[in-house]
């Protein structure tokens, strides 16, 4: 009986342990939602009362605007070709055993293992000299730099769990190289490359330390003039703005989810 | 069906020009002395410089302060969702991700929240509870920094930790048991060492991205001064590009050498 009890206790000290732990994961969280909708033009507790009037004026300042138009250009732009680019290098890889081919994996997911700020500082001074200077190409180019390994890592982790069976019957059966991706491997993959889609917007959208450099009038994203706005006030525009961008993270989740399953392909990865 | 390694060449090209060729050429501005020749002065006033080794000890000390907290609380809470969440283990997921879909930004903005002077926090402590009278000084001290990156980085520890435990074979600790072991002998004997890889893993992880964070930094100072903070004020304030070329190049010999641990690590878990 008193193991039995013991072990209980320790069962429950864990417990609460845990329980803990998530009131510190989620407070910093909630708070900002809560404050994005106070009617106060301050920040501070009680709350006197409730209003949407926040995620009204997101959208009359207008660096939010422009920010935010030019922070989901890049992060689709970037997206796109960091697929463009990666689904090719994926179907080879996965399929691959050979050393040569792991070592030139390792190097497509290695920009994730590297400090953003160096990247982001070393790429501006490059393309400067390249004559892009600081432009939305640059931007474009430096996100899809550390978009890359997002797509080919979810895309390789899904191809390499699929069986070769279908793509062999369909060359078995005549189709050439082209019509075999496009009719049996693309629709195969296809959940692959919508979360690792995802997981690149994500990236992308979020990115402040490489945005930081390229920043000027017509290339601010919207972290960097969030960050400049919060250096300035402290008022609950930024709470209405981050809980409206953590609503859409939430809803693309929901939604490629419900289409494809992330659980199935975070254990296929 | 074989396909042809040429469809590599298009994704490794691109990194090729526009990821390593620019790291490469920022390593060689740090070595430049402006006049066409070579110089090694800013790697010199680099090492031996007194305020540069406090930010490279900070800047490091930090990441591995960050690191070994969050493996302290990462652990307990992987155990939990592996061996005890049971039914529930799908929903402990599910608020372990959820944080990894806010931005930074808003994370370190709800610090600020919580903690202002006329936060929720000293709200609750003062004119709630009454528990203290004077508003409690939490925002810009380093110990925020440091709670705000474990909040940031520890998920990742988590589900390193917690993919290795799912591993262990448990009839190891049956037989343990069975041999007399109690449940903490046990524990400490037999199921910790055989997770050690998965706290290796999440330390370098957990490492390598504290060692390049900065908004947190920035927005809640805490007076640490450490090397991403230095390159973002060379380049916005003092201007002095080598200077933040030869920081960066310092920042990337570490990352590197995480990198190389890492790659050891999963290799040989692979053997």
């Amino acid at each position: 009986m008193s193991m039995v009890r013991r072990i209980d206790w320790s069962f429950f000290a864990l417990l609460a342990f845990v329980v803990v732990f998530f009131v510190f994961m989620l407070a910093p969280i909630l708070v900002v939602v809560i404050v994005s909708f106070t009617s106060a033009g301050f920040i501070a507790f009680p709350v006197p009362g409730w209003s949407t009037k926040w995620f009204a004026h997101i959208f009359q300042y207008k660096p939010f605007v422009d920010a935010l138009i030019v922070s989901i250009e890049i992060a689709i732009g970037a997206t796109i070709l960091a697929g463009l680019l990666g689904v090719p290098a994926c179907l080879f890889l996965a399929r691959s055993r050979s050393r040569w081919a792991g070592a030139v994996m390792t190097f497509l997911l290695s920009p994730l293992s590297m400090p953003m700020i160096v990247i982001g500082f070393a790429s501006l001074f490059f393309l400067s000299f390249l004559g892009f200077g600081v432009s939305f190409a640059a931007l474009l180019i430096t996100h899809t730099v550390v978009c890359l390994p997002y797509l080919v890592r979810t895309v390789a982790g899904v191809y390499a769990g699929l069986p070769r069976s279908y793509e062999e019957s369909a060359s078995i059966l005549g189709a050439g190289p082209l019509r075999v991706f496009w009719h049996v491997t693309l629709p195969l993959i296809r959940p692959g490359i919508m979360a690792g889609s995802l997981f690149s917007f994500l990236t992308s959208f979020d990115n402040l330390p490489i945005s930081y450099f390229f920043g000027s009038a017509s290339t601010n994203t919207l972290p960097v003039v969030m960050l400049s706005y919060m250096e300035n006030q402290f008022d609950p525009t930024i709470a209405a703005l981050s809980t409206l961008q953590m609503a859409l993270a939430v809803v693309g989740l929901i939604v490629v989810d419900r289409i494809y399953g992330i659980d199935k392909m975070t254990v296929a990865a | 069906m074989k396909r042809p390694a040429l469809l590599v060449l298009p994704a490794a090209l691109f990194l090729l020009a526009f990821f390593v060729i620019p790291l490469i050429d920022n390593g060689m501005r740090s070595f430049e002395d402006g006049d066409g020749g070579l110089t090694l002065s800013r790697y010199v006033q680099l090492m031996t410089d007194r305020f540069y080794l406090r930010v490279i000890g900070e800047t490091v000390l930090l990441s591995a302060g960050v690191t070994v907290i969050s493996a302290l609380i990462g652990y307990p809470v992987a155990y939990f969702l592996v061996r005890k969440a049971g039914k529930w283990s799908g929903f402990v997921i599910f608020l372990l991700i959820a944080p990894l879909m806010t931005s930074i930004i808003m994370r370190t903005f709800g610090w600020q929240v919580l903690f202002a002077r006329k936060g929720l926090v000293n709200n609750l402590l003062i004119d709630q509870l009454g528990l203290i009278t004077r508003p409690l000084r939490v925002l810009n001290t380093p110990e925020l920094v440091i709670a705000a990156l474990v909040h940031v980085l520890v998920p990742f520890m988590v589900l390193s930790i917690s993919s290795v435990l799912q591993g262990v074979d448990r009839r190891l600790e049956e037989s343990a048991q069975m041999l007399g072991a109690g449940p903490f002998r046990t524990f400490w004997e037999v199921t910790f060492p055989l997770t050690l890889d998965g706290i290796g893993t999440g330390a370098i992880l957990v490492f390598m991205i504290a060692n390049g964070s900065f908004v947190t930094l920035i927005l809640l100072g805490g007076g640490l001064q450490t090397l991403p903070l230095l390159i973002y004020q060379q380049f916005n304030t003092t201007r002095d590009f080598g200077m933040a070329s030869a920081m960066s190049t310092i920042l990337l010999v570490i990352a590197v050498f995480c990198l190389w641990l890492q790659l050891r690590l999963v290799r040989r878990r692979g053997a």
